[in-house]
Order: structure tokens, then C-alpha cells, then sequence
């Protein structure tokens, strides 16, 4: 393949090529790469109470069957009929015995085996329907309820792969006596993008904010934000940026779910809620991470997670040129039902589709894919420096990398792992 | 009692004369046509499974059953009120609101209106609409849908009190789904 890494890349990750976002030999060596051997977030165990409960997904460009198999366990299957290929499963989700080929009628479990050929029996040697069941997805593991699937089958643990990102994650997952849950089937949006942007914009990007969405994000949240905003890289690809509130901070400006349009129009019921969910805070998450207000986070390679505005969101690449933008809102699990309701609006209020903030950030992944596009620029890479000689001290409190939020490590870092990743399969 | 020809009439007139403040971008204007207690809903909408109980029904296939509403578990793209929509209609008017600086195009094609039931002052109305949509340097899109509207209707003026947008998407592939419909 005509593709030099260190072409694409430089050794510091501060110069990135056009080329990353829009050449389709470098998308092929991604899912090569990348795709085949990450762990890939598939679903929320909320969604699969069930036996027989199922929910869809992909893993870059294949589509996967999520289900709660009758022995209770999680099980993800490649969406694909053995015989001809069709997926056997055409519903966002729902509960079923038997998922059906439309084509020739050949059934499989939940669990993804082939249970019956209706023409076999017309036949004097029946197949072996042993070998023939849907491509199981060869490692599943899970993370505070999000299940995350890998192709590879030597892959590290979930666990090691998170390393310490989970000290961020749970300073929000921790949080709720239930856990949350997701309500309801993803937003899938597609957008012209290249799948990157998306989640390098919710790895650390909280830089574009005060500008990009100057029309509606007042001037006091970006003042937060440098006053006490960090960006946090557990670990290479993996981010998490926050606001680390003083121990004085009114629980107003403090709890989560008090800055989305939910929090600040839905009335007592749902302000209460979140203030008792900020009391118990201290003692669920220590008093560190209970003064912890997130803002977004990013889970390698494609996974984003917006605290603020409670909402997972997956980029999943549909070539180099269109990304399907999932998006879910997350609320926590043992909300009464009428407080969950208005707590999904903090999600799409702002984000999704219908976002009055994410239509601007959608827009600019368009024009980026087009300014990646054009000729005569080769020479003139992409500029990922901005801190790059600026030192990072650690922090007695926080894991990782921590650095201000204007320093662009947590993109050089994801592009550093990127790189090594390619270039172990080029 | 009004008379239903001319009641037919007001009503088209009325909503001609909003997708006419909407293409002409007086979006100031549009929403002093709604009630203040408005109720804006966008459902989302799934491939929902069909169940086997329900084949040979009309409930197998209704639309409804494809609809993550107001009131379900599910999320809705929109949930709004007066204070979400006039957060949008001011953006319209800042430099600053970068996914439509340059501002897009519009056309909105009103057509099918429907009167379904007139109580006491509160109409209850159904319309199609086509909406003809383009950034500058952008593709071109069009939305298709209906609206469902509850109408406030006194002798001279007409106000929106609720309003659900069906959408007739698969999959969301429009830069935005956030326009007054």
C-alpha cells in the first residue's frame, strides 16, 4: 500500500495530515488496524433486562445483534445470514425467540445458532447447523454496564484497556445507587464527516466552545472553564475534560444535570433530585471526584461519553467520507420516571440532531472533511501543537496526563496510538 | 359557529402566511403566532419490531408504533417549549450561528389540511408539508412530514398551542433536524 505513516503523522503528533481524514487507503488500514482490534462499545446492559431482549449495533461498518441470550448471558452476533448474507434482523430492538432470514426462512437463537434449514429436509444430507450459526463477536466484556465487544481475539482485558480512565468514569457512573440506563433506541444521524472529528471533538476538544457556540453558551460557562477546566489523557486515545469546582461552590453550580435545559426549566421534582444526587456525592465518589463537574469524554477509538449533557455517542465510520453519528441519552436508573423524562431533554435539548448546539459542531465536521479534501495542500498538514512544549506536571489527585484545557495533548496522543496502530498493519 | 368553508379557509391562510414568515426568515414575527404555553414535539422515529400478534391488524403497521413520544421511555429528537424556541429564533439573528451564516434557504410547501375537531375555541389540525433546505456549499435536502397541531382560534387571531412533526425519515440524513417546522 502507497500509505508512509510517519508521512501521515509526525513523530510528535503535532503536524497531521490531510490524508488521515479522507483517503480510502488509510480508512482500510484503520479497520484493519483500529476497528479489528479495539474493544468497540456495542450497548448498555439496561437495554437487555430480558432474555430474548435484543438491541442493534455495528463495529465500524458491521452490523452486530446485542442479546440477552435464554441462559441470561450477553451475547453479540454478526448480523448476517450463513446462506446469503441478508441480516436476520431488521428491528432497532425488541425481545424474540428466533431471529428469521427473509430470504430462504433459515432461523437462528438469540444466542446466534443456527436452529433451523427449512430446506434441508428435502435433501438426502442435511449441513452441519453447528458450523453454521452467525459469526459470534469472539470477546465481550463489560464496564460499569457498558458492554464493549472486540474482533481480536488476544486482546487485552476491558478492564487494562480503560486503565485509568475509569478513575473518570466512575466519577460519574458511581454517582447513582442504580446505575443509569438508556432511554430508548439511538439518534443515528448521518453526517459527511470523517468518523475522527466527531470524537477527537469530544476527546478533549472543549476548545472550540467559546466560539463556535458563542451564540448560545454564555460567557460565564467558558470563564468556568478557565478558571478550573482540565484535560485529563488517562491513557494515549482515551480523554476525559472536567471542571474541578472549589470546595465553596454553591450545589447549584456544583451537581450534575443542573446545566442542561431539564435541569434549569424542569421544575422542584427534578432540582430536588439532583441536589440529593450532589449530597450523596462525597461519600459515593470521595471528595475529589464529588466536586468533579465533567464536561466531555472519549474512550479509544470511537466512543464519547458528555457528561454535561448525559449522552453516549458513538462515531461509527461509513468509509472515509460519512460517519453514522449514534446518540443516546442516559439517565440515572433509579430517577423517578417523570424526573428521567425531563433529564433526557439536557441530552437533546442541545445535542443530537435536533441539538441547538451540535448543529454547529456538525456543520464544522462537514466543512473539515472539505478543507481535508482539497488539492495543492499536501505541504500544509494539519497543526496539532498548540502546548506542545508546555509542561505537564502530575497531579497528586488526578490520574494521567492533566494539563490545562487550550493543550492539545489529548489529540497528539490519540494520534500517536492511531499511528502505531496503522503502521503495525501497513 | 363558524362556517366550515370559510373556517377551511382561515386556517390554510393562516399557515401560508407562517411558512411565509419562516421562508422570509422573520422568525421574530413566527413567534408571536404561538401560544406561550406551546408544547413542540419531534418524535423519533425506529425501525420498531412487528409483532407477530398483530399481523393481519392495522396495528401492526401504524405509525404510532414507530414513535419514541412526549410520553414514552423512549427519546424524542425534540421535546420544546416557548424558552427552547426562542433561544432558536434569536440564534437566527447572531453572527455567530455558524451552521447557518450564511443563512440556508427555505421553502416550505404547506398542502392536506385537515380540520379534525373544533372544540370551543381549540382546533385540531393535520397538514403536510415539504421543506426545501440548502446551506450554502452544502447538498440540498428535503424534509417531508406532517404536522399535528392544536390550534387557539379566536375571531381575528390564530396561535399554536401544541404542535407534533412526524418525520418521514429512516435514518436521520439531514445536517440538522433542529428547523421550525
Amino acid at each position: 500500500m502507497n500509505v508512509t505513516l510517519s508521512h501521515l503523522v509526525n513523530d510528535d503528533a503535532s503536524l497531521i495530515s490531510r490524508r488521515c481524514w479522507t483517503d480510502p487507503q488509510v480508512y482500510a488500514l484503520e479497520k484493519k488496524g483500529i476497528f479489528a482490534r479495539s474493544w468497540l462499545y456495542l450497548a448498555h446492559e439496561s437495554q437487555l433486562p430480558e432474555p430474548g431482549d435484543f438491541v442493534q449495533a455495528y463495529m465500524c461498518e458491521t452490523p452486530i445483534i446485542v442479546a440477552r441470550g435464554m441462559d441470561r448471558a450477553i451475547h453479540a452476533s454478526i448480523n448476517s445470514c450463513t446462506h446469503r448474507g441478508l441480516p436476520v434482523c431488521r428491528s432497532d430492538h425488541g425481545n424474540t425467540k428466533r431471529f428469521i432470514c427473509p430470504y430462504h426462512n433459515w432461523s437462528y437463537s438469540v444466542e446466534g445458532q443456527l436452529m433451523t434449514i427449512p430446506q434441508e429436509r428435502e435433501l438426502q444430507h442435511q449441513p452441519d447447523k453447528t458450523q453454521l450459526g452467525l459469526k459470534a463477536v469472539p470477546r465481550l466484556d463489560n464496564y460499569q454496564g457498558m458492554i464493549f465487544g472486540s474482533f481480536d481475539e488476544s486482546i487485552e482485558s476491558l478492564d487494562e484497556y480503560l486503565g485509568d480512565m475509569k478513575f473518570y468514569l466512575d466519577a460519574f457512573f458511581e454517582r447513582f445507587d442504580g446505575g443509569i440506563e438508556i432511554m430508548g433506541s439511538p439518534h443515528r444521524w448521518l453526517i459527511d464527516a470523517n468518523w475522527k472529528l466527531p470524537m477527537e471533538n469530544q476527546l478533549g476538544d472543549v476548545n472550540h466552545g467559546p466560539y463556535l457556540h458563542a451564540a448560545v453558551i454564555p460567557p460565564e460557562a467558558n470563564e468556568e472553564i478557565l478558571r478550573c477546566g482540565y484535560s485529563a489523557v488517562p491513557k494515549a486515545g482515551h480523554g476525559a475534560t472536567f471542571r474541578l469546582m472549589d470546595e465553596s461552590t454553591p450545589w447549584e453550580q456544583l451537581a450534575w444535570g443542573m446545566e442542561g435545559m431539564g435541569g434549569i426549566l424542569g421544575g422542584t421534582e427534578v432540582q430536588e433530585y439532583l441536589r440529593e444526587t450532589q449530597a450523596k456525592a462525597v461519600e459515593r465518589v470521595g471528595p475529589i471526584r464529588a466536586r468533579m463537574k465533567g464536561l466531555t469524554y472519549g474512550i479509544y477509538p470511537n466512543l464519547s461519553f458528555l457528561w454535561s449533557n448525559t449522552s453516549f455517542k458513538v462515531s461509527h465510520p461509513r468509509g472515509p467520507d460519512k460517519v453514522e453519528y449514534w446518540s443516546w441519552a442516559a439517565v440515572p436508573a433509579d430517577a423517578p420516571a417523570a424526573v428521567k423524562r425531563v433529564l433526557r431533554t439536557n441530552y437533546s435539548s442541545f445535542f443530537g440532531p435536533g441539538g441547538i448546539l451540535e448543529q454547529e459542531d456538525s456543520e464544522s465536521w462537514m466543512q473539515q472533511y472539505l478543507g481535508a479534501n482539497i488539492d495543492f495542500a499536501e505541504d500544509r498538514p494539519f497543526y496539532y501543537g498548540l502546548g506542545l512544549h508546555d509542561e505537564i506536571k502530575p497531579d497528586p489527585d488526578l490520574p494521567g496526563a492533566v494539563s490545562i484545557t487550550a493543550n492539545e495533548h489529548y489529540a497528539r496522543a490519540f494520534f500517536t496510538r492511531w499511528r502505531k496502530q496503522l503502521e503495525a498493519v501497513a | 359557529m363558524t362556517n366550515p368553508i370559510e373556517l377551511q379557509y382561515q386556517v390554510e391562510q393562516f399557515y401560508f402566511h407562517e411558512a411565509e414568515l419562516l421562508d422570509n426568515r422573520q422568525y421574530l414575527e413566527w413567534l408571536k403566532l404561538l401560544d406561550p404555553d406551546i408544547q413542540y414535539v419531534l418524535p423519533s422515529r425506529i425501525n420498531a419490531q412487528v409483532e407477530n400478534r398483530l399481523r393481519g391488524s392495522q396495528s401492526m403497521i401504524a405509525v404510532d408504533a414507530e414513535l419514541e413520544d412526549k410520553d414514552s421511555e423512549g427519546c424524542p429528537l425534540r421535546e420544546e417549549n416557548i424558552a427552547h424556541l426562542t433561544v432558536r429564533a434569536d440564534r437566527a439573528y447572531k453572527v455567530n450561528s455558524w451552521a447557518e451564516h450564511p443563512p440556508p434557504r427555505t421553502r416550505r410547501l404547506i398542502s392536506n389540511v385537515r380540520i379534525k375537531a373544533d372544540n370551543q375555541g381549540l382546533l385540531t389540525c393535520r397538514n403536510n408539508f415539504l421543506l426545501h433546505y440548502c446551506r450554502p456549499g452544502s447538498r440540498n435536502f428535503v424534509y417531508s412530514g406532517e404536522r399535528q397541531d392544536c390550534l387557539s382560534f379566536n375571531s381575528d387571531t390564530i396561535n399554536i398551542r401544541r404542535r407534533r412533526i412526524i418525520l418521514d425519515y429512516a435514518d436521520v440524513n439531514y445536517p440538522t433536524v433542529g428547523l421550525f417546522f
